[in-house]
C-alpha cells in the first residue's frame, strides 16, 4: 500500500467537499472518500433556501458567514441575493412571526418588518389574505442541483484524490491512523473526518461510536416552468413554506414537510410521501394563487441528519484520537460551507474564526422520552 | 396548409364542432383529440419551447412527451388527452 | 353547492383496501383485472386513457361513431366487452401519481375527472406498459415529425393520417405497419428508410413463422407498399429534417451495420409534410424505479425493465408487473402474462405465509417468440449516435444539445444523477423519458464503459405532471395539517 493519506474526509457533499478543500489548503494530503457522487445527498437535494429568517437563533453568526461564502460562489451555483418574506396568514402566525423575527433581528441578521400593502406591492403575486410579514435583503437562494458540480470542479483544482462510488464498509484503528475498508480497496490515512450527512450514526458505528443521531426526511416539490409569480423568497410564519421562483421559471416548493425511509434504505434517498406533499402544495397554493396554473414535474426528498439538540456536530471524535465529526447542522445548506472552514481550521491545529460545537457535550437532557 | 387529414372512408363522426385555438376558429368533430383536429386543421405548431425557441406540436400522442400541451381553462394539458367540445377556448401556453 | 371531499391522503384514512388495483388496462392489465375479478377477488382497473386496451388495441375516440374493423379493433372490442362484463371496477381517464408502500398493502393517490383520490390494495399489478424510443436527429423537434407508435395513435384511435406525404423512417415493426396504414388510408408514403437491412429480417424468418397469419398480413404490407411504386430503403436512416417552423423536407443516407451514417454522397432528400419515426419500444420503468425494485437491463427485452419471476413479482413483495413494462414480448404474450400476474397474486394472497406457491407459468415462450423476433430488431447500435450532430437536441424540454449533454459527461457527470443535476438532462416535464437512453449511450462511449453499467438516474413522483389544482384547489386553510414550528 502507497503513503498513508494525512486525511481521509468520508462524505463529498458540502461539508465534507468545504473541509477537504480547507485542509488540503492548509498543506494536507487529503482523500474524499463519496458513497454516491459528489454533492448529491442533502447538499445537492435541498431546495437552495439561503434565508437568514429561518435560521436559529445560536447559529446566526455561522448563518451570516455562510450568505457571505455564497455569495462568493456566485454565479456558479446561480446564486441569488433576492431578499424574502416570511408571511403570517392568521393572528396566532402574527405573533409568532414577531416573536422569532424579533430575535433574530437581535442576533444580528437585517430582518425588518413589513406592512401586508407594502407586501402586496412589492410581490403582487401573493394572496391578499397576509396579515403580517416580516422581510430580509440579505435573503435569496441558489440552486442546490450544481453543488455537485461546483465541488467536483474545485476538488479537482486543488488536487484531492476524490473517489465517487466509493462506500466505506468498516474502519480500523492502527498505526499511524485508519484503515478504510471500502468498495475500491483498502485506504491508509493518519486522521480521519466522518461528514456523511444522513450516514453519520452508521459510519461514526464503525469507529466505535454511538450517536444520537436521526434523519429527517425533508421534501421538495418543483414546478415546470411558469411565468413570473414572484420575485424573493417566499416563507411561512411557521417555516413550513420555502418557495421561490428560479430564473429558468420553474418554482420549488419546500418546508421541511417530511417524507419516508432512513438512510440504509432501498434506493438511499428516501420516499415521498403524498401525504405530506399535498399539504405543502395547498399552503403554497394559497400563499401564491398563480401556482393553480402550473403542474408539479418532480417531489423528492433528503435526508438531513440531527442530535436531540438540534445543534451541528463539529468537533473531534469523542474518545478516538484524530478522528472528527462533522455535521447535523440545521440550515447546514447555508452554513456548511463556512463551518466545513472551521473544521478544517480546527483540524489543521489552527483557532477557528466562531466556535465548534463539541460532540462529546451531553445530549441526554434533550433527549425526548 | 397541409395538416393530417382524416380518414373519411367508410368511417362516420359525431356532429361536427368548433372551438378556438390563439383565437383562430378550428372545425372538429365532438369527442376528437385536440391534438388531431389541430392537425387535421393544418396547425401543427402548438407551442414554443422556452429554452431554444423551437416550435414544437404533437410528437408521441399519448400523453408522455408533454411537447403538445396547450393552455386550456388557465391549465396545461396535454392537447393529446384533452377532447373536443362545442366552444372550448385554448391557447398557446405562454412561459413569461 | 355540492360538497367537494378532499381526499383522506394523511393520515390514511381507514377505508377498506380492495384485493388488487391493475395500473394499466392494456392487453395484460385488462386481461390480469379480469382474471383476477373472475377468481373472487375485489379488483379496481386504473388507466388514463378513456378506455381499455392500451396501446395497442387502442379504442377510437368517441368521435368516431363506426369504422371498419381491424384485427386490431376487433381484439379490443372483445377485450373491453369482457372487461365489461367481469366484476372488475374500472377507472378510466384516472392518472395515478404516487404508489406508496403501507405496512399492509398500498397506497395510491390518483387524479380523474372528479377531482383527487387514493386508493388503499393489498397488491398492485403494475402493467404500464412500455414507450416509444426515438433517438434524436437533425431537426426531430420540428412539428410534424412524430413518433411511429404516435402515427398508430392517430390512425387508430383518431382515424387521422400523420400528413399527407409522409416519411416513415427507424427500426422495428412498426415500420412496414405505419407505412401500409398510411398507404391504406389513402395517405402517401414518400418513403420508408429503416436502418436494418433485409438481411436483418429474413434471418427471423423462422420465428415470425410462429405467427403465421401475422408474418403473412407483414408479407401483404410489404408487397403493397413495393407495388405503390414507395422506396423501401433498408440500411438507411434520417440525416436531417428541415424546414421552417414545421416539417418540409428530410434528408435519408445509408448506415453500416451498426447503423452509423456512411457514403455521404449517397444521400437522397423528399418533400414531405410529416415523418414517422421511432426505434423500437423501451419499457415504461418510472414506477418501478419509483418503487426501488431490482432492475435488469436486456437489450433483447427493450433494455432496462423490471424484474420478475416467471409469474410477475418483482423484488418488493405485494408488488407485480407483467405486460411489456416488465420487458417487451409483444402484444400475443401480454394477456398470458396478466393471467399469470393473476395467479400470483391469487396464491400470494391465499398464502398469507409470505409468497404462494408457484403455479406453472404459461406457454410465455412460444407466444412470446414472434415479439421477441420483433424487439430484435430494435436493439440500439452504437452506431446511431453518430446521426446526432453536436447542435442536435438530445434533451427536448430543457433545450440540450448533444454538445451540452457531452460537456457535462466530459465535467464528470458520469452518472445519470449526476448528469441530470449537472446539466438538466431529463429534468423537464417528460421526466426525461426521451433523452436517457440517448444521454446514457453517449455517456458509455465517452467513458468506455458499457451502457448497462451507466444505469438509471433515480425515478421520483408524481408519476405524470401533477396539476397543482387538481390537487390542492379547495381546502380549508385552517385545516392544513401544521406540526409545531421548528426549535429556535
Amino acid at each position: 500500500m502507497s503513503t498513508p493519506y494525512d486525511i481521509a474526509v468520508v462524505g463529498g457533499g458540502i461539508m465534507g467537499s468545504g473541509a477537504a478543500l480547507r485542509l488540503a489548503e492548509g498543506g494536507m494530503r487529503v482523500i474524499l472518500l463519496e458513497q454516491g457522487d459528489i454533492g448529491q445527498g442533502a447538499s445537492g437535494v435541498n431546495a437552495g433556501t439561503l434565508s437568514l429568517q429561518i435560521k436559529r437563533v445560536r447559529l446566526m453568526p455561522y448563518a451570516l458567514r455562510g450568505h457571505q461564502e455564497w455569495k462568493r460562489m456566485g454565479a456558479e451555483v446561480d446564486y441569488r441575493e433576492t431578499g424574502g418574506y416570511t408571511l403570517a396568514f392568521t393572528d396566532r402566525e402574527a405573533d409568532l412571526l414577531q416573536e422569532r423575527m424579533t430575535m433574530k433581528q437581535e442576533a444580528g441578521a437585517p430582518i425588518g418588518f413589513i406592512s401586508p400593502n407594502e407586501v402586496a406591492v412589492r410581490e403582487p403575486g401573493l394572496c391578499r389574505k397576509v396579515v403580517a410579514a416580516s422581510w430580509c435583503p440579505a435573503d435569496g437562494f441558489a440552486n442546490s442541483s450544481l453543488t455537485g458540480r461546483y465541488y467536483r470542479h474545485r476538488l479537482k483544482a486543488a488536487d484531492i484524490d476524490v473517489r465517487e462510488q466509493c462506500g466505506v464498509t468498516e474502519i480500523h484503528r492502527d498505526e499511524p491512523g485508519f484503515t478504510l475498508q471500502t468498495s475500491s480497496g483498502p485506504v491508509q490515512a493518519r486522521r480521519l473526518l466522518l461528514a456523511c450527512g444522513g450516514w453519520l450514526k452508521p459510519a461514526a458505528a464503525m469507529i466505535g461510536l454511538d450517536l444520537p443521531v436521526r434523519a429527517r426526511v425533508n421534501t421538495v416539490s418543483v414546478t415546470e416552468r411558469g411565468p413570473r409569480l414572484v420575485s424573493s423568497v417566499i416563507g411561512h410564519a411557521t417555516g413550513l413554506l420555502t418557495l421561490k421562483q428560479k430564473g429558468n421559471g420553474t418554482v420549488l416548493i419546500g418546508g421541511g414537510w417530511q417524507g419516508l425511509g432512513q438512510p440504509g434504505e432501498g434506493g438511499n434517498r428516501g420516499r415521498v410521501d403524498a401525504g405530506s406533499v399535498l399539504p405543502n402544495l395547498r399552503l403554497a397554493r394559497y400563499a401564491v394563487p398563480g401556482l393553480k396554473e402550473l403542474r408539479i414535474v418532480r417531489s423528492w426528498t433528503g435526508f438531513e441528519a440531527n442530535v436531540p439538540d438540534f445543534y451541528p456536530l463539529a468537533g473531534a471524535a469523542p474518545g478516538v484520537d484524530d478522528a472528527f465529526l462533522l455535521g447535523c447542522v440545521r440550515g447546514g445548506y447555508t452554513i456548511g460551507p463556512f463551518i466545513s472552514q472551521l473544521m478544517g481550521d480546527f483540524i489543521l491545529g489552527r483557532q477557528p474564526e466562531l466556535p465548534l460545537f463539541d460532540p462529546a457535550r451531553d445530549f441526554t437532557k434533550d433527549i425526548q422520552p | 396548409m397541409n395538416g393530417g387529414p382524416r380518414i373519411v372512408r367508410d368511417v362516420r363522426r359525431s356532429e361536427p364542432v368548433s372551438f378556438t385555438f390563439d383565437g383562430s376558429r378550428i372545425e372538429a368533430h365532438a369527442g376528437e383529440s385536440v391534438a388531431a383536429a389541430l392537425m387535421a386543421a393544418g396547425v401543427l405548431s402548438f407551442r414554443t419551447a422556452p429554452v431554444d425557441g423551437g416550435n414544437r406540436g404533437v410528437f408521441c400522442a399519448m400523453g408522455v412527451c408533454q411537447e403538445c400541451i396547450v393552455e386550456a381553462g388557465g391549465q396545461r394539458v396535454e392537447s393529446c388527452r384533452l377532447e373536443v367540445r362545442e366552444g372550448l377556448v385554448l391557447r398557446r401556453v405562454t412561459y413569461g | 353547492m355540492a360538497e367537494q371531499q378532499t381526499p383522506p391522503i394523511s393520515p390514511i384514512a381507514p377505508v377498506a383496501p380492495v384485493d388488487v388495483l391493475v395500473i394499466g388496462a392494456g392487453p395484460a392489465g385488462a386481461t390480469a383485472a379480469i382474471k383476477a375479478a373472475d377468481t373472487g377477488l375485489s379488483v379496481v382497473l386504473a388507466d388514463e386513457q378513456k378506455a381499455a386496451g392500451g396501446q395497442v388495441w387502442r379504442a377510437k375516440s368517441t368521435a368516431i361513431l363506426s369504422a371498419p374493423s381491424t384485427p386490431e379493433s376487433r381484439a379490443g372490442d372483445d377485450l373491453r366487452h369482457r372487461l365489461s362484463a367481469s366484476a372488475a371496477t374500472c377507472l378510466f381517464d384516472h392518472r395515478v401519481w404516487q404508489i406508496q408502500p403501507l405496512d399492509q398493502g398500498w397506497m395510491v393517490a390518483l387524479t380523474g375527472p372528479e377531482g383527487p383520490r387514493v386508493i388503499t390494495a393489498r397488491t398492485v399489478i403494475l402493467a404500464t406498459g412500455a414507450q416509444e424510443r426515438i433517438f434524436p436527429v437533425p431537426g426531430w423537434t420540428l412539428p410534424g415529425v412524430i413518433g411511429l407508435a404516435a402515427a398508430t395513435a392517430l390512425m387508430k384511435g383518431q382515424m387521422i393520417l400523420p400528413g399527407q406525404r409522409v416519411g416513415v423512417a427507424g427500426a422495428g415493426p412498426l415500420l412496414p405497419f405505419v407505412a401500409h396504414e398510411i398507404l391504406r388510408q389513402g395517405g402517401e408514403v414518400a418513403f420508408v428508410a429503416d436502418l436494418n437491412g433485409l438481411a436483418d429480417w429474413t434471418k427471423l424468418t423462422p420465428q415470425m413463422l410462429r405467427r403465421p397469419g401475422l408474418a403473412l398480413r407483414g408479407a401483404g404490407w410489404l408487397a403493397r407498399l413495393r407495388a405503390a411504386g414507395i422506396p423501401l430503403l433498408y440500411r438507411h436512416g434520417v440525416r436531417r429534417i428541415t424546414g421552417d417552423g414545421r416539417v418540409e423536407q428530410v434528408e435519408i443516407g445509408p448506415v453500416d451495420d451498426r447503423w452509423k451514417p456512411v457514403d455521404n454522397q449517397q444521400t437522397r432528400s423528399f418533400r414531405v409534410d410529416a415523418v414517422c419515426l421511432g426505434h423500437g419500444l423501451a419499457p415504461a420503468t418510472e414506477a418501478t424505479r419509483m418503487l426501488n425494485c431490482r432492475h435488469d437491463h436486456d437489450p433483447a427485452l427493450g433494455g432496462w425493465h423490471v424484474a420478475t419471476d416467471d409469474l410477475g413479482r418483482t423484488s418488493i413483495a405485494g408488488l407485480y408487473a407483467c405486460g411489456d413494462g416488465a420487458g417487451i414480448l409483444g402484444a400475443a404474450a401480454a394477456p398470458v402474462r396478466g393471467r399469470n400476474a393473476a395467479k400470483a397474486v391469487l396464491a400470494d394472497l391465499a398464502d398469507k405465509s409470505g409468497a404462494g406457491q408457484t403455479s406453472p407459468a404459461s406457454n410465455l415462450r412460444s407466444v412470446s417468440a414472434f415479439g421477441r423476433a420483433m424487439t430484435s430488431l430494435t436493439i440500439p447500435r452504437d452506431g446511431i449516435l453518430d446521426q446526432i450532430t453536436p447542435e442536435t437536441i438530445v434533451c427536448r424540454c430543457e433545450g440540450l444539445t448533444r454538445g451540452d449533454v457531452e460537456a457535462g459527461i466530459t465535467a464528470g457527470g458520469v452518472s445519470p444523477n449526476a448528469l441530470k443535476s449537472d446539466t438538466r438532462c431529463g429534468m423537464g416535464p417528460c421526466g426525461g423519458r426521451f433523452c436517457q437512453e440517448t444521454a446514457a449511450m453517449l455517456t458509455a462511449r465517452l467513458t468506455g464503459r458499457p451502457v448497462e453499467e451507466i444505469g438509471l438516474p433515480t425515478a421520483r413522483p408524481p408519476l405524470r405532471p401533477l396539476p397543482i389544482e387538481a390537487v390542492a384547489s379547495d381546502f380549508d386553510y385552517d385545516e392544513l395539517p401544521i406540526p409545531a414550528p421548528a426549535p429556535l
